[in-house]
């Protein structure tokens, strides 16, 4: 237990060092990108007026009111100061929510379509990589370049397939946002039902391209494993193979779980693509419009959150292997 | 004489490779064995050995192929049966196995008293787990194996304990035959020592019925088992007395792996370390005549041509040549 302590002490440290040096290369990034940050409000601010004095002076006012005139490193002190207390700023693009506002409206539709679609693809994907390599002969033949080619297929291509496909061609699902344009927001079964329709075309984009590279790795894996020894010895004793297969499954799954844990940490800057494309409202839309809209707290948010979620699934991951993995958790209590 | 354990009558099977070509390599084996007695394999890399003890078993998969033959298990024919009935009947219970590769035999991630769960539970579904674990510690302990090592993962284990552990597993259900394929192989000596020591209890208090011992190394055999073959290109070439083989070798490739042995024995010390020359043929062509002449120092042009018959000078005393023992006998004498 104590070498556990040390081991994840340790590790942790190394947490919060990485935490920070990914704390200032977000801050810093952004800010060296080339044009002008507050173009867009300044613009429509001052829309209709002719004063060219008058214009620079409001366009002042905003540098001041963002610190924009102050130090880079003033700046950075600023801004870890305000993340104490909890603050991310104010968006300059869509002036004058604040991120922590934009974030945690599109953070839950983020979460809710890539959630359940990581997780039912890497099950999915698994089970049928198993069966797959368990198997051979003809279902291998067939299911295998099947997933070669979707889990190879960009996913710009499979969202417009099944855009087209779904939405224009067969018209049985919407082709575009979170829930109908004429709706507001409820608790009513109409909204949800909405919700959902709008839901499942970009879930199952991002659930197939899971799936194709999920099963391609367990199957490879698997094959591995049921080539060794223990498979064999096993046989010679008369267990079943029903029952060998769990052993099988389960040490190919170690890799993979490695993988799901590593989609859970990239989870919110996910499918940039896929939202595009079904112009759908969560984090990775936030993430472009901040992008072209030169919007730098909105930017730095963002990408705070994906670090933070990134390494907690590191983390995490390191705690579970050491519960699922005996051969791992003997190297930590080692050292 | 004793009740007999296990009869092999003219047992051939086959490999299949990819290319689709067959590779003969257990070429018409017919063997006895009684109860309380353990018979000993000896033969080169390469010869069949490992090949003898899978085809024993009754169960064969890819690339290995049952031809033609019966293996008859206290008296009962397992060559017609079902293979789902033989692993579920026959292996593990009548017939028990030990791996060559008995360090990767056991699954790394499992504890041990869950596999032995496992195996026990196929065979006897009554069992509670609190009997099994009764019965696994009792058998442990008689083994000379601790207890704890039931709790802990095969990672855990050490090389030697890892053998040992897959011995006692191996035996758990008391098996009427036990065939052990180089279970000492990959030891230092003085682990052997307590493998052999261990194979010798199993013998000695019943707790296995009868024995095939596989290796290739002599001296060890002769410490071992009772009765000892030798293999030779999937062939029995010569059978008898542990005794008779070691002193009194009657065709040439004994003689010469008797010549070969590093630590001779009483007796022995006055025959100079010798190597037969060459290697064992190709079991995809094998030669017409007989199988060793290639290599053979007193081969004749009719060696290459007629196949040797089986000669049986004595009951139990077998050998594969065309020469007269007494002939031979002659040539060993005049070197």
């Amino acid at each position: 237990m104590k070498g556990y302590i040390k081991y994840y002490g340790g590790r942790i440290a190394w947490y919060v060092v990485t935490f920070f040096c990914a704390l200032i290369l977000n801050f810093i990034l952004p800010r060296l990108m080339p044009g002008n940050p507050i173009a867009t409000i300044v613009s429509n601010a001052t829309a209709g007026m002719t004063d060219a004095s008058a214009i620079k002076q409001i366009q002042e006012q905003y540098i001041q009111r963002f610190g924009l005139d102050k130090s880079y490193f003033q700046q950075f002190w600023l801004y870890v100061g305000n993340l104490l207390k909890g603050d991310m700023g104010t968006s300059f693009s869509q002036y004058p929510r604040t991120v922590s506002n934009i974030i945690g409206s599109s953070v839950l539709w983020t979460l809710g379509l890539q959630l359940p679609a990581i997780i039912v693809g890497w099950c999915l994907g698994n089970f049928l990589g198993c069966i797959a390599a368990y198997i051979r002969k003809g279902f291998d033949k067939v299911v295998m370049p099947v997933f070669m080619f979707i889990s190879n297929m960009p996913a710009f291509g499979m969202a417009t397939i099944l855009l087209w496909l779904f939405a224009i061609q067969l018209k049985i699902a919407p082709s575009g946002g979170g829930y109908g344009f004429d709706m507001v927001p409820n608790m009513s079964w109409a909204f949800i039902q909405s919700v959902l329709s709008h839901w499942i075309l970009p879930f199952c984009s991002v659930v197939l391209i899971t799936i194709g590279g999920q099963a391609i790795g367990m199957r490879s894996m698997s094959i591995y494993e049921l080539n060794a020894d223990y498979v064999k010895y096993s046989r010679f004793l008369g267990i079943k193979d029903s029952k060998i297969i769990t052993y099988v499954f389960r040490n190919a799954m170690l890799p993979q779980v490695t993988g799901l844990a590593m989609s859970f940490g990239t989870m919110l800057s996910g499918n940039i693509i896929a939202e595009q494309v079904f112009s759908y409202p969560g984090v990775g839309s936030a993430l472009l419009s901040s992008v072209t809209g030169r919007d730098y707290p909105l930017l730095s948010g963002c990408t705070l959150i994906i670090t933070v979620m990134v390494l907690i699934a590191n983390l995490v991951i390191e705690i579970l292997y050491g519960f699922i993995d005996p051969r791992v958790k003997a190297n930590q209590m080692e050292s | 004489m004793g009740k007999v354990m296990l009869e092999v009558r003219d047992l051939k099977t086959k490999y299949v490779t990819r290319m689709k070509e067959d590779v003969y390599s257990v070429d018409g084996v017919s063997l006895t064995i009684e109860e309380g007695k353990s018979l000993g394999v000896a033969g080169e890399s390469g010869c069949g050995k490992s090949t003898l003890a899978l085809s024993l078993m009754g169960y064969y998969f890819a690339p290995l192929h049952y031809m033609s033959g019966d293996i008859i298990v206290d008296g009962q024919n397992i060559s017609g049966m079902e293979p789902d009935y033989i692993r579920k009947h026959i292996l593990g219970s009548e017939i028990a196995y030990i791996p060559q590769a008995a360090m990767n035999a056991l699954n790394p991630t499992q504890k041990i008293i869950k596999f032995i769960n496992n195996v026990i539970h196929v065979h006897d579904p009554s069992m509670s787990k609190g009997d099994i674990y009764d019965m696994a510690r009792e058998r442990f302990e008689k083994l000379g194996l601790p207890e704890n090592v039931l709790q802990k993962h095969a990672v855990e284990l050490s090389g030697g304990m890892k053998q040992r552990t897959v011995i006692a597993i191996s035996t758990i259900l008391s098996p009427k035959v036990l065939i052990a394929d180089e279970p000492s192989s990959a030891l230092d000596v003085t682990s052997q020592k307590m493998v052999i020591k261990m194979m010798k209890q199993l013998m000695h208090e019943g707790l296995v019925k009868s024995m095939i011992f596989i290796t290739h190394e002599l001296p060890l055999l002769y410490q071992v088992t009772d009765d000892i073959m030798v293999m030779y290109a999937g062939q029995i070439v010569e059978k008898g007395t542990a005794h008779e083989m070691v002193f009194d070798p009657i065709m040439p490739y004994t003689k010469g792996l008797m010549g070969s042995i590093i630590v001779p024995e009483d007796g022995m010390k006055a025959n100079k370390l010798e190597a037969i020359p060459g290697t064992p043929p190709n079991l995809k062509h094998p030669p017409a005549g007989c199988r060793f002449a290639p290599r053979c120092k007193y081969a004749t042009p009719e060696c290459m041509v007629y196949a040797p018959p089986v000669k049986k000078p004595a009951p139990g005393r077998e050998y594969r040549c065309l020469f007269e023992e007494k002939y031979l006998k002659e040539l060993y004498a005049n070197g």
